[in-house]
């Protein structure tokens, strides 16, 4: 198994009294509340932690999320070009820019090229569906994301892989007709590709592309759930099965040198679930596309329906919406996320022994994104769990070797 | 609100089936709904049913009309509407738009058709006024639910859909509405930039109707589209927001059938 670290680079110095009062702390939270040197500080701060993973040989990831106190790094490529260059030898995955909210995928296909070629053939690409406060953040109808999603991968695979001069390009969403990219990766034909979907719909489409697929913060059940959609979907399209590499998972990971220093690092984790998820009801539950008409007796009611109805969310053939997975998550403390498989922490026996307990719970997984960095965790807390993590747990996760399950 | 399917009718327009509500008899006044497919039970129906028949079709995507996965702009509304017009017995059609639908019959109205005789525009959406910092129209997917209810109604307690009253079918209705809304009118937001211009190609007698105290788009606003159209008429409603037709059914009728004849 390998382990990719990662952290969003959060803001959380805004007062708690004005987050209280914000009915959002993604996309409407003036910005006047975000200090520039604090921002630059932190960026420095991660930064050098990335850079100290490339020492360690842990694997770094980039998120990109916008316009809130979750995340500083709204643009993706400026943190990847960053990596690419300065970063020597682990591998770098971009997870990813979000390719349904950018207006020319064939830029962002040049964008990954570029990294490519800069850190000789270390890029991974992932993607990432967006949604909720990124769809006002970037002025992009949420209605038709998904479709406009898997054309723009289609694209950037195809302007990634082609080399013999220009083709063109007229789709339902994106038109380009004169298609060439310079440079070409330095990977054939392309980087790898990953996808993070908790949806079994999505999940399957993953699958059907032999795409790295990950899920975050989705626990065992969710997790095993995506992960046999992937698989089914291969299955039915006679197309070959696929090892543990196919599959990841993100969870918040913290190691420390007692149990007590592991748990404490895990709290600080935390916060991103219980604070930085708030978002308006205009950009989550009632956002138009988010979740299927047929949910909307239980998006709509505030109050017990005249008769009751049945709770689709909990059928096995719906799809529980991502704004009611943040609201899940939003509660939680470090034992009910531990028993969740979302925050794995404490000694570095007892962090590598609950993401194997996970691991079997799933059925395997053959990259761990940790997130190791949030909230109000110091720069030298995160320092402290980087080399744990990587002297103590990556070691035992890297004799992990892929396995087809039986 | 409507509990069940606006009628049993359906109109089908090449290989498109719409449900419609149709009411009445005599000439024919095709109503193109607004942000919400039309309800069946609404009183304004029956008042100016008396007065010709009532074709109210849901648009394709809204209510239990399917929508064509190809589907998916203002352009195919308006060719869609404009086969409706053929379609329709008499000689001329009254067209009434509401809100979203209202942009539509104005398009329509524009773009010219022989069977159109009138042209009623009921707080539409449709043209780009103000500067480019002040938006028009109330962005009612980008602004809290509370804020679009007080903004949309006069007396909100009394006419604003109450989720909790209504039916699982009228919900999923409603959210279908919503995806269908927000996928013909969200780029740009609810106004084609061009329609301004060819507004003064309109050459049926028009009339424009505002509730008083809409603010998902105000009075000016329809004051200033009414001024683009030739010899249109401009009135307002009192006592009502973006929906005249529902708070102040019996005004609304008696401004349409003076209008009407």
């Amino acid at each position: 198994m390998e382990t990719w670290w990662q952290c969003e680079i959060p803001y959380p110095f805004v007062p708690k009294n004005v987050l209280d009062a914000a009915d959002s702390v993604r996309a409407s939270l003036p910005s006047h509340w975000c200090d520039p040197k604090i921002a630059a500080d932190l960026y420095h701060e991660v930064l050098d932690e990335f850079l100290l993973c490339d020492d360690e040989g842990l694997n770094v990831l980039a998120i990109e999320h916008h316009a809130g106190i979750n995340s500083l790094m709204g643009a993706n490529p400026m943190f990847v070009g960053i990596l690419a260059r300065q970063t020597r030898k682990v591998r770098i995955l971009s997870l990813g820019t979000l390719v349904s909210l950018r207006p020319d995928p064939v830029r962002i296909a040049e964008e990954y090229a570029t990294a490519d070629v800069m850190s000789r053939g270390r890029l991974e690409i992932g993607f990432v569906k967006s949604g909720g406060t990124e769809m006002p953040s970037n002025h992009t109808n949420p209605v038709g994301n998904l479709e406009r999603y898997w054309e723009a991968i289609d694209l950037i695979r195809k302007t990634l892989s082609t080399h013999d001069g220009p083709f063109s390009w007229e789709g339902k969403y994106f038109t380009h007709r004169h298609v060439n990219i310079w440079p070409r990766p330095w990977q054939r034909p392309h980087p790898r590709l990953w996808s993070a979907t908790g949806d079994p719909f999505t999940a399957a489409e993953v699958g059907r592309r032999g795409m790295v697929h990950v899920l975050v913060l989705r626990g065992p059940d969710g997790t095993k759930r995506a992960y046999a959609a992937h698989r089914h979907a291969r299955a039915e399209a006679g197309l070959p099965q696929v090892s543990t590499d196919n599959f990841a998972y993100a969870a918040f990971v913290y190691a420390g040198e007692t149990e007590d220093e592991g748990r404490a690092g895990g709290e600080k984790l935390l916060w991103f679930l219980n604070t930085s998820l708030k978002s308006a009801p205009q950009h989550s539950k009632f956002l138009p596309g988010t979740v299927p008409p047929e949910f909307a007796p239980q998006i709509y009611r505030t109050a017990p329906p005249p008769t009751a109805a049945p709770d689709m969310t909990n059928a096995e053939k719906g799809v529980v919406p991502a704004s009611q997975n943040a609201r899940r998550l939003m509660s939680l403390g470090v034992d009910e996320a531990m028993a969740q498989g979302i925050l794995f922490c404490g000694t570095p026996d007892s962090v590598y022994r609950q993401i194997m307990d996970f691991y079997d719970q799933v059925g395997g997984f053959g990259h761990l994104a940790m997130i190791g960095r949030s909230g109000f965790m110091t720069h030298e807390e995160s320092v402290k769990g980087i080399k744990l993590f990587s002297r103590e747990v990556a070691p035992r996760l890297r004799d992990v070797k892929p396995i087809v399950p039986g | 609100m409507a509990d069940s399917p606006a009628s049993t009718h359906r109109l089908t327009v090449r290989d498109i089936s719409l449900e419609a509500v149709r009411r009445g008899a005599g000439r024919p006044i095709l109503a193109l709904h607004g942000m919400q497919p039309i309800d069946p039970a609404a009183p304004w129906i029956d008042l100016l049913s008396r007065h010709g028949e009532i074709i109210a079709p849901s648009h394709p995507g809204f209510g239990d009309s399917p929508r064509p996965a190809d589907f998916d702009t203002v352009y195919d509304l308006v060719h869609l509407y404009l086969d409706v017009l053929d379609s329709l017995p008499h000689d001329k059609v009254t067209l009434l738009g509401f809100s979203f639908g209202g942009w539509l019959a104005a398009e329509i109205a524009a773009a010219g058709s022989h069977r159109l005789g009138r042209l009623i525009l009921v707080d539409p959406f449709g043209i780009k006024l103000s500067n480019r910092e002040t938006p028009d129209i109330l962005d009612v997917f980008n602004a809290h639910p509370d804020t679009v209810r007080a903004r949309e109604w006069h007396d909100a307690d009394r006419f604003a859909p109450d989720f909790n009253a209504m039916t699982d079918t009228a919900l999923v209705r409603y959210a279908r509405g919503r995806d269908a809304l927000c996928l013909y009118g969200f780029q740009p937001y609810m106004y084609n930039p061009q329609l301004k211009r060819w507004l003064a190609r309109i050459s049926v007698p028009t009339l424009v109707l505002w509730g008083a105290s809409d603010r998902i788009v105000s009075p000016d606003y329809g004051r200033a589209y009414a001024g683009l159209i030739p010899g249109a008429r401009f009135a307002v409603i009192d006592a009502a927001g973006h929906h005249p037709e529902t708070e102040q059914a019996e005004a609304f009728v008696d401004h349409v059938t003076a209008f009407i004849g």
